[in-house]
């Protein structure tokens, strides 16, 4: 379990991030989302046990970051895709990955298959010993992420892991994550591609310096947008928007072309209502769904860019 | 903080693997060491041999010469005025209260023997050699048999000093060059971030860094010793009838003083590189680094300092001080957060 409470980080002037409470539960698949320089880096970094918070701490598995003892186990349970892959260029996948497994304290004979399974699963292994410098970017991403995953760690953060890539290699990685959720992994996911957000991960937090929101992506539509229902009439009359503002339970009515787009608070309840009073004027309602959301609205919204 | 040497070594193992992968590294690692000690020695010791004038005979009366070998004699009370003594070898003697004055004396040696109450004076000796033997009361033994050194031997023990600091400049300027590389190429791959991560602390990821580079120039500095103490030797034992080299200041030197500096240069390279961000001004204010090695030999050429079995002792125990210093920088330099947020 990862748990920040009041976690906050500040540069000289700058506050990267502030006040942060955040409880992500073991096996769970978390996207943080924020423009650039939201503090995604930085909060991972402080997680990671990189850089000490400034205000606040957070606890990994009960163990208290600021702790230097328990940062060592911190950093044991943890594996981490940094924004760079940061690969040493010069040297084979093999090498790469055999280095860290090292330093991870993996036995011999772990580290030889489980360096061998993730580059036979990454299509990999055939190019094991030529130097990485030499790979495409989706390659070296996908040793890096390899890199990460060799002492099979607990938690797995990743920072943007598809930013630099073409859509090919990003779909590989995303694949290769869902494979990770599968496998019951707890992954922290910073990203500013919304879609990517939605397909990979259970529950998002919505950052700029502070947590605007968090939640799953329906839970956050149903808290920032309500529940809105739309009604297709074969014609909308303005006595129809006046009739339905005058309902108790409607919180918000728009008309768009020939659908009116209402809002209530719970809609199994009321809509019922509103089809029976458009009904009673006259209006001829040729179908009713739901409106759904989507994260781009929910994101803009929050963080107010359009 | 802890410290396990497994991972130290894990460290190591990988860095001396990059090094094998990086062109500039084993060039320098590779060609600076050979040029100072075959190019060098060559350069400085040649000359000094040509140029020194052979021990000729003038201005002595010679009217009598003395040749061979004396084995288990006793020589009492005996006085030499004037004479070439040349070629001859003392073996199991016992030499009293003797005096040699205005002689020549060339190509001699003294061994298994023993000496006392003797002077030479107003004599040239050269190529001469005494081992194995004692001398009690007696003026100027030195490793010369009874007399003072000759101009071409002592010209040749200042080269010889200054060829030692060629041998030092080696551990000062190997780790600044690979300290460049090693460090800011880890900046700008920015590899340094995963490394980071990982469960080692802070003085294991500095150790590695530091041994990485210390291993190989240590190791390098010795080998090179070697032929350059051959080459001295080669060329300077005819001249003077013994080894030259290695005397024990330059054991002291080699074996000691060399991995003291190297142990200075790594830790200030740590500090500096973790304070820039391009190779080339790494490498420029590494530069530095050699300053205290030129420093030191300066005032000892020009002749302030002796150099002493004594002070180079005590240079050692400076430079072991100032290893302290650098390593307690260092620490303080090589933390996760400072090389992060500085690192950008
Ligand atoms: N080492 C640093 N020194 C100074 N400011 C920093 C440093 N790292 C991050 N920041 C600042 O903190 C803010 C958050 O940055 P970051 O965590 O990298 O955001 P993100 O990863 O979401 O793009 C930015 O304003 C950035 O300029
Ligand atoms: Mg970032």
């Amino acid at each position: 379990m990862i748990e920040t409470v009041g976690l906050g980080r500040r540069f000289e002037g700058t506050v990267a991030v502030e006040d942060l409470n955040l409880s992500i539960k073991d096996g769970e698949a978390f996207a943080f989302l924020g423009p650039n320089g939201a503090g995604k880096t930085t909060t991972v970094r402080m997680l990671c046990c990189l850089i000490a918070p400034t205000t606040g701490t957070a606890y990994i598995n009960k163990l208290d970051l600021r702790d230097a003892e328990s940062q060592l186990k911190i950093r044991q349970s943890i594996g981490l895709l940094p924004e760079n892959p940061g690969l040493y260029e010069s040297l084979g996948a093999y090498r790469n990955l055999d280095f860290f497994a090292r330093l991870y304290g993996v036995s011999a004979k772990d580290r030889e298959k489980r360096i061998t399974e993730l580059l036979k699963t990454l299509n990999l292994w055939d190019r094991r010993e030529e130097a990485v410098g030499k790979f495409s970017k989706g390659m070296k991403q996908k040793v890096a992420i390899a890199r990460a995953l060799v002492h099979e760690p607990e938690y797995i953060f990743l920072d943007e892991p598809t930013a630099a890539l073409d859509p090919e290699a990003a779909k590989t990685v995303r694949d290769f994550l869902l494979e990770l959720k599968k496998e019951g992994r707890t992954i922290f996911l910073n990203t500013h591609n919304l879609d990517e957000a939605q397909r990979v991960c259970d529950r998002i937090g919505v950052l700029r310096t502070r947590l605007l929101a968090v939640g799953t992506p329906d839970e956050l539509a149903s808290r920032f947008f309500g529940r809105a229902t739309l009604f297709q009439l074969r014609e909308v009359r303005p006595e129809h928007l006046q009739a339905l503002r005058s309902m108790p339970n409607v919180l918000d009515v728009r008309q768009e072309d020939s659908s009116l787009i209402v809002q209530v608070s719970d809609p199994k309840h009321d809509n019922p209502a509103i089809v029976s009073r458009l009904v009673a004027m006259g209006a001829e309602v040729s179908y009713v769904e739901e409106v759904k959301r989507s994260l781009e609205d929910i994101y803009l919204k929050l963080v107010g860019g359009g | 903080m802890r410290l396990r040497w497994d991972k130290v070594s894990t460290i190591v193992r990988k860095e001396m693997a990059e090094y094998r992968k990086n062109r500039y590294i084993l060039l320098t690692l590779i060609l600076m060491p050979l040029v100072m000690c075959t190019v060098l020695p060559l350069v400085y010791v040649i000359p000094i041999t040509l140029l020194s004038p052979p021990p000729t005979d003038q201005p002595l009366d010679l009217s009598i010469r003395v040749e061979g070998l004396l084995e288990d004699q006793q020589l009492v009370n005996v006085s030499i005025n004037n004479y070439r003594i040349e070629n001859v070898e003392l073996v199991n003697c016992a030499v009293g209260s003797c005096e040699i004055v205005n002689c020549t004396i060339y190509s001699c040696v003294v061994s298994y023997s023993n000496i006392s109450d003797s002077q030479a004076s107003s004599s040239i000796i050269s190529h001469c050699n005494i081992w194995s033997s004692t001398t009690i009361n007696t003026i100027n033994p030195g490793s010369v048999f009874l007399g003072v050194e000759s101009e071409l031997e002592q010209n040749l023990k200042l080269i010889v000093n200054a060829l030692l600091l060629f041998i030092l400049l080696i551990p000062s300027v190997l780790p600044t060059v690979i300290a460049s590389y090693s460090f800011v190429g880890e900046k700008l791959s920015r590899s340094l971030e995963p490394l980071l991560a990982t469960p080692t602390t802070d003085l294991e990821l500095l150790m590695g860094k530091t041994m990485a580079i210390l291993l190989p120039t240590v190791l390098i500095t010795w080998l090179s010793a070697i032929p350059m103490i051959i080459i001295v030797d080669v060329v300077t034992q005819p001249l003077l009838g013994y080894f030259l080299l290695p005397d024990e200041i330059w054991l002291l030197a080699v074996i000691l003083i060399a991995p003291l500096f190297a142990v200075l240069s790594v830790l200030l390279n740590v500090v500096i590189s973790s304070k820039v961000t391009d190779v080339r001004s790494s490498q420029q204010i590494g530069g530095i680094i050699v300053l205290p090695a030129i420093a030191f030999f300066i005032i000892t050429l020009v002749g302030l300092v002796i150099l002493s079995l004594t002070n180079m002792l005590l240079f050692a125990a400076i430079i072991l001080a100032l290893d302290a210093l650098a390593f307690y920088l260092a620490v303080k330099a090589f933390k996760r957060e400072e090389i992060l947020v500085r690192w950008r």
